[in-house]
């Protein structure tokens, strides 16, 4: 405890191995806040992807996704989250905490998954047509694999996004690492705020590093089709 | 109120910065700067000074809902606020993290003692607003529950409560090392009352001043040997608070029983009325104000 630069504090804090185990530890914590992360994602994406490759493909509801990036920043997801607990109730707040989260994610995928659609060159939506692709093939195995770059990068900002507002998930009863900070700093046990924001920093930047990773080679195995359109 | 808590942090680091502008800008009659938490008991309490203030003629500059202790006391501390409702037992808690007292004379007389030179406990009120262990009333009456001591005969009992609750003294370790409780801990933040109500956990901790405990007819556990801290209402002053207005807010203070908190609670609560409306009915009805 003490001051915020206190160092012996902090070392002491981390190598008390009390910090490390049982349910609210540091390693229960940070599995927890990457379970509550890759879910939210995952719920997100199995209804973003579709909707935005659905608007790309069909130009229908374009004016939607205009829309959604303003909307994204407007939600307040704290009040949300409370709203959610209150109307599903305490035994489902799991649920309500994926789904308050899930909705931050949704404007970033659905948005990658459209621009990475649109922005296909209009030639080889043509050409993969004329080739006698059914809408199906097309979308399976054109739009899709163009998109990806794109819709992936989506999933960079929607993952940045929701592992920092994972933070917010104790004040309704769950864990994660919110939980050091929330706890710390009641107790004014600054060693563990700063072990737990730290963890969140190192999750964050390290995440979006493989995302962006992932992105870049999904990119690079389409550049030679790039090439291809311009010799 | 606690629901609102990280947004009311960051709002009063603001408004904290706003004060200390305020006090080299204004010059001519210095008015009473009175401060309180973002929490809407302390509030009510907070315009019961300055109503009783205003009315005794003096200028009051209200500087409510400033967060939580971690925002505040700094604030008080360096004399950008004059008068402060706190609470002894948690007030001494933050600023002795180890404080042994748990009587309300011991909390009372400990925290005069620990407060920063400049700064003084006025006269405490008889009403608390203090940590207590609660259970739903099936619960008390299916396992004839009245004292936490009665808890020791039960398995499987799970506390919920602030995540703070598993470190604090009169937490998991205290109910074992006082009482031979065991339990285990789950922190439900803010949906401890309802995660209660819900049967998720056995007992919780809720402040004894909520109107939720007589809503939902909670059974509050009695605590015989003094696990908690007493935590009576307390005005902080700062030298600037003259007698004469120490003395209206000290009159204040004796008239509030334990039993008038609740009822303030319940008025804003329920009836979901303003705090200046909430104070000014009662301090008329205690014949402080006209």
């Amino acid at each position: 405890m003490g001051n915020v630069g206190d160092l012996g504090a902090f070392g002491a804090w981390l190598s008390d191995g009390a910090n490390w185990t049982g349910r609210y530890g540091l390693l229960n914590l940070i599995v927890e806040h990457l379970a509550l992360t890759a879910l939210s994602l995952l719920i997100a994406a199995l209804i973003a992807i579709p909707v935005g490759l659905f608007i790309g493909h069909t130009g229908r509801g374009e004016i939607f996704v205009v829309g959604l990036g303003s909307l994204s920043r407007a939600i307040p997801t704290m009040g949300l989250l409370f709203a959610l607990v209150l109307l599903l109730g305490v035994e489902f707040r799991e649920l309500s905490v994926l789904l308050a989260l899930s909705t931050i994610a949704l404007p970033p995928l659905i948005a990658g998954a459209y621009s990475g659609v649109t922005t296909i060159p209009p030639s080889i939506r043509d050409s993969a047509t004329a080739q006698g692709m059914t809408t199906w093939q097309l979308v399976r195995h054109v739009e899709v694999p163009l998109a990806s770059p794109s819709l992936i990068g989506g999933l960079r900002i929607a993952f940045i996004q929701v592992v920092s507002t994972v933070v917010l998930a104790p004040l309704v009863g769950l864990g994660g690492l919110g939980f050091g900070i929330i706890q710390g700093l009641a107790l004014r046990n600054y060693a563990q705020v700063t072990v737990s924001s730290l963890v969140i920093i190192v999750i964050t930047i390290t995440g979006e590093r493989l995302i962006g990773f992932w992105q870049h080679r999904t990119k690079a195995r389409l550049t030679p089709l790039d090439k291809l359109e311009n010799p | 109120m606690k629901l609102t808590r990280i947004t009311a942090l960051v709002a009063s680091v603001g408004l904290v910065l706003g004060v200390a502008g305020c006090a080299s800008t204004t010059p001519s009659s210095e008015p009473i700067v009175i401060g309180s938490q973002a929490y809407y008991s302390n509030e009510i309490i907070a315009e019961t000074y300055a109503q009783v203030l205003e009315n005794a003629g003096y200028t009051v500059d209200r500087q409510f809902s400033l967060g939580q202790r971690d925002v505040y006391v700094p604030a008080i501390e360096a004399g950008e606020i004059d008068l402060f409702p706190e609470y002894t037992g948690n007030l001494l808690q933050y600023l002795v993290p180890d404080a042994t007292q748990t009587t309300a004379d011991d909390v009372y007389s400990a925290l005069a003692t620990a407060l920063p030179a400049g700064l003084t406990a006025l006269d405490m009120s008889p009403a608390t607003d203090q940590d207590s262990y609660n259970v739903t009333q099936d619960f008390a009456q299916k396992n004839n529950l009245t004292s936490i001591a009665d808890l020791a005969k039960l398995k499987d009992l799970t506390l919920g409560g602030a995540p703070e609750l598993a470190e604090r003294p009169y937490g998991p370790k205290g109910l074992l090392d006082m009482y031979g409780v065991t339990v285990s801990f789950q922190a439900t933040g803010d949906t401890t009352v309802d995660a209660l109500v819900a049967g998720q956990v056995s007992m919780a901790n809720v402040y004894s001043a909520d109107p939720r405990i007589s809503q939902l007819k909670l059974v509050t556990l009695s605590d015989p040997l003094g696990l908690f801290l007493a935590s009576n209402v307390v005005p902080i002053a700062s030298e600037k608070v003259s007698a004469d207005a120490r003395a209206l807010v000290n009159a204040v203070s004796a008239a509030m029983t334990p039993e008038d908190l609740v009822a303030l609670n319940v008025r804003s609560v329920e009836e979901k009325l303003s705090a200046s409306v909430i104070a000014h009915d009662w301090l008329v009805s205690k014949g402080l104000i006209k």
